[in-house]
């Protein structure tokens, strides 16, 4: 929507193998500035190891991630939240003894400035930080829709609210990227439908978005751009519209749910795991 | 040289005893993920079966000895469909079986000081005490049979797990959890029987070391620690490594106390040490686990 | 805003009121009974911190009051320093020493923790037992005194203050942290390590900084108890303790400063109360409690309590 030219990660060259197995195959890709980056491919495509690969945790037998031409492959999950890169989990990960406001607000963590002897003291700015971050987590709480859960516990909250505390944890860390690990996974079709309005607003305040998807119905109409996968190489590369009448990418969806056709107009039941 | 073949055989027998206690750990630890401090109780409970069964009752090791271990599975059955099974059905955290667990370890503790006070009970073993040599290597007829029994309670448990499909569907319980149920393995069944097999075994470790000092309530913890400190060295992966860990614990406190010129008091200090460098070195243990096929 | 801060600061003058009054109308047994249970109470809040809040089942709580006891003691009489000294180097010595266990133990997870701990606290009862005339060996320091502080004797009633100093000042500074960024890092890291590492929270450093934090602090309870009765000895600091304090927690609503306080309270009291009437009854009864809670109110008697009051709330 607001898609500037400047690359803010660019992925070269990124390899992963299991024993025999590539999973991952020298793909490249650029996630541009303020865009919408779908990746979407068959099951075992290798799209969720490539996000594994992103969100650290995962060493990569070869290639390189590179954020503002700095190498990210290799980081401890933590740092990379530090640069900007928050992320939401296919399987909900709430922090379920907090309530639902206290689990924001640990997406908020970096965001942090005061050390703990401010706090402890007491300190004004350390005051003034805490408080900033409340409000904060309770706009975004508001912005997700869960307001009336604010100080409910995790466990009261259905699996579809459970993925708008997710979005909202992830916000509140103030990313300049964010990393969806298969939204639409086990939602209903409003849900969906919520979702995708959640993540067009997310994109209207400049922040980039990765979404990974199997979906296909769900992807295309949020995406500026699509990069497909299959058999852990990239076999297209574009605008949503140019992706949808790929002759590659039909083959690749063919032999799984009979074409992009059928795969884009079938999203009746909401899918278990990947 | 005697004097060391002798030291030997003894040490072999605290190993033994210590090797048996990782394996009522392990047997657990295994299939369930829960890491049971009770054990050492129930060795201890062991012991005073076998007290009360051979010495009060008189009846003749060779049956008392199984008794006292049967009346401990039974305990062990007892205690994982009470108190265990509700927390597992309830989904309830993975500490908290093992929290429940240190309850009742004060529980069994209590109940046995209230009944048998906190006193030393005799308790002979099956051979008496003549000194037996077997060439140049000599010891009680105690340690004997303690090496005799641990090695066919290891061989025996080897087998179970290497041959029977009983065994292997608690190893692959032990791997995948939500895998096994799907292949039709009885989730609580295996577990049920997990928490008799470490019962019974650590009866026996119990009831055998006894008669190599005396049955008190006291010698519980003692035991429940130096289990541990086994599994940990041996690693909590391979059966083997049970017996293993014990073995080297065995050792290296016998011959500290033997031949290191410290006082007796600060050789106590030999498995927590063992056990924090394990820790730090090589928390998986000796042994891996085998490639999984 | 400012009104709910005004009376929360006016609870807390009249908690401190409450608490330094009472050491003066007991009579001597009831005074040692009161310190003693302030001591416990502070243990069970710093305990419940890293237990309850932070997630880490360690046992060596009681072993870091042992050491914070001892060395001041040492340091006090065996070195000459002078009390502020000794105090400062139990502190540093206790969180050197969480330091080096906590770094090495925050790689391992789960109940490898408790017996790395455990092992820890084993080893320090070795060393106290045999540590010869610097430690006293298995009879433990004795004849020794608490200091004059600028040449006022502190005695008696006036001593228990000091306990509540501390026990408050163990409240005041988790309370505190507890409701900041570092508080919910250790409660995101409890509920779910992976999650807490995505937002940013940096795992292993928050676990040493708690490990080390509460340790300090069981350490400078443990200075204090040990001018009670002017004797420190093994026993005391060893595993059984350890275990209480974390079945003291479980019972009174684990992750909650009201219910390691409430839990703490109980149990002392319980014990006091019936271990002269009911002698070994009373442990039994004690760990049967323990199963109960762990069965049937996970949360503990906080958890009850607030279970309760929400349902006359709801029957209005």
């Amino acid at each position: 929507m607001t898609a500037t030219e400047k690359i803010l990660i660019e992925v070269r060259g990124l390899t992963k193998n299991f024993g025999g197995l590539t999973a991952v195959d020298g793909l490249d890709f650029d996630l541009k500035e303020g865009e919408v980056l779908g990746l979407i491919g068959p099951n075992g495509a290798g799209k969720s190891t490539t996000f594994n690969l992103w969100s650290g945790g995962y060493p990569a037998s070869a290639g390189s991630v590179r954020l503002d031409g700095e190498e990210m492959l290799g980081l401890p999950p933590h740092r990379i939240a530090a640069r900007g890169i928050m992320r939401t989990f296919q399987h909900n990960m709430p922090f379920e003894g907090m309530s639902v406001a206290d689990n924001v607000l640990v997406g908020a963590h970096t965001t942090m400035r005061s050390g703990l002897v401010p706090v402890l003291l007491g300190a004004g700015a350390a005051r003034a930080e805490e408080r900033k971050a409340r409000q904060r987590a309770d706009e975004l709480i508001d912005f997700v829709g869960l307001g009336e859960f604010r100080d409910a516990e995790v466990s009261t909250l259905s699996f579809g609210q459970g993925r708008l505390l997710e979005t909202a944890r992830a916000l509140a860390g103030e990313p300049r990227i964010m990393l969806f690990d298969e939204p639409a996974a086990g939602l209903t079709p409003s849900e969906c439908d919520r979702l995708s309005e959640i993540i067009r607003g997310i994109a209207e305040r400049g922040i980039s978005i990765l979404l990974i998807e199997h979906d296909m119905r769900f992807l295309l109409p949020l995406a500026d751009r699509v990069v497909v996968l299959n058999f852990g190489r990239k076999i297209a590369d574009g605008a949503p519209d140019t992706i949808r009448s790929d002759p590659a990418v039909v083959d690749a969806y063919l032999g799984e749910a009979g074409g992009v056709g059928a795969a884009a107009g079938s999203r009746a039941e909401p899918r278990p795991d990947a | 040289m005697a004097d060391l073949l002798e030291l030997l055989v003894s040490a072999s027998a605290s190993g033994c005893i210590y090797g048996l206690m990782a394996l009522a750990y392990l047997l657990i630890l295994r299939p369930t993920g829960i890491i049971n401090f009770a054990v050492g109780e129930w060795a201890m409970i062991g012991a005073f079966a076998a007290v009360v069964l051979s010495v009060q009752l008189e009846l003749p090791s060779i049956l008392a000895i199984p008794a006292s271990a049967l009346v401990l599975a039974i305990l062990g059955w007892l205690t994982e469909w009470s108190v265990v099974r509700p927390l597992v059905v309830r989904g309830a955290g993975h500490l908290a079986p093992i929290l429940v667990l240190l309850g009742m370890l004060v529980v069994y503790h209590q109940v046995m000081l209230l009944s048998f006070g906190g006193g030393q009970e005799p308790l002979d073993g099956p051979f008496g005490f003549r000194r037996v040599e077997i060439g140049p290597i000599a010891g009680t007829p105690q340690s004997f049979f303690i090496i005799v029994t641990t090695i066919a309670v290891f061989v025996a448990v080897w087998l179970f797990f290497e041959r029977t499909v009983w065994g292997k569907s608690f190893e692959a319980v032990a791997i995948n959890r939500r895998a096994a149920a799907l292949m039709g393995i009885n989730l609580r069944l295996v577990t049920a029987l997990a928490f008799a097999g470490g019962a019974a075994v650590a009866a026996l470790a119990g009831l055998l070391d006894g008669p190599r000092g005396s049955v008190e309530v006291a010698m519980a913890l003692p035991l429940a620690i130096q289990g541990f400190s086994a599994l940990v060295i041996g690693g909590v992966n391979r059966v083997e490594g049970a017996l293993l860990g014990g073995i080297i614990l065995a050792f290296a406190e016998d011959l500290t106390r033997r031949y290191v010129p410290i006082p007796s008091g600060l050789a106590l200090g030999v498995t927590p040490t063992l056990l924090i460098i394990f820790l730090l070195v090589r928390p998986t243990g000796l042994l891996r686990a085998k490639e999984a096929s | 805003m400012g009104a709910a801060l005004s009376s929360s600061w006016l609870r807390w003058i009249a908690g401190i009121a409450a608490l330094s009054i009472i050491p003066f109308v007991l009579q001597p047994y009831e005074l040692d009974l009161y310190r003693k249970m302030l001591f416990w109470v502070a243990l069970a809040i710093s305990y419940n911190f890293l237990f309850g809040i932070a997630g880490q089942m360690a046992l060596s709580h009681f072993a870091f009051a042992g050491i914070g006891a001892y060395t001041v003691v040492i340091m006090l009489t065996q070195a000459d320093l002078g009390l502020g000294l000794a105090v400062a180097a139990a502190l540093l010595l206790a969180a050197i020493l969480a330091f080096i266990v906590s770094f090495a133990a925050t790689r391992l997870e789960g109940f490898y923790l408790a017996l790395a701990t455990l092992a820890f606290a084993q080893l320090l009862t070795v060393v106290l037992n045999e540590g010869g005339s610097l430690t006293g060996g298995t009879g433990g320091l004795t004849s020794y005194s608490f200091p004059a502080v600028l040449g006022v004797k502190i005695e008696g009633p006036w001593y228990a203050l000091v306990m509540v100093a501390v026990m408050l000042g163990t409240l005041a500074i988790l309370l505190r942290i507890d409701r900041s960024w570092f508080g919910r890092a250790c409660r995101a890291i409890r509920d779910n390590t992976e999650a807490a590492a995505a937002m940013g929270v940096d795992v292993a450093r928050t676990k040493i900084i708690a490990f080390t934090l509460t340790s300090v602090m069981a350490a400078a309870a443990g200075m204090v108890y040990a001018f009670f009765d002017n004797t420190v000895n093994p026993p005391v600091f060893g595993l059984e303790n350890a275990f209480l304090v974390l079945f003291m927690v479980i019972v009174g609503g684990s992750g909650s400063h009201a219910g390691a306080i409430i839990g703490a309270v109980l149990l002392r009291l319980t014990q006091d109360i019936l271990e002269p009437i009911v002698g070994h009854y009373h442990a039994l009864g004690f760990g049967v409690v323990v199963v109960a809670a762990i069965l049937f109110q996970p949360k503990g008697l906080i958890g009850a309590w607030d279970a309760l009051r929400a349902r006359i709330k709801a029957g209005k």
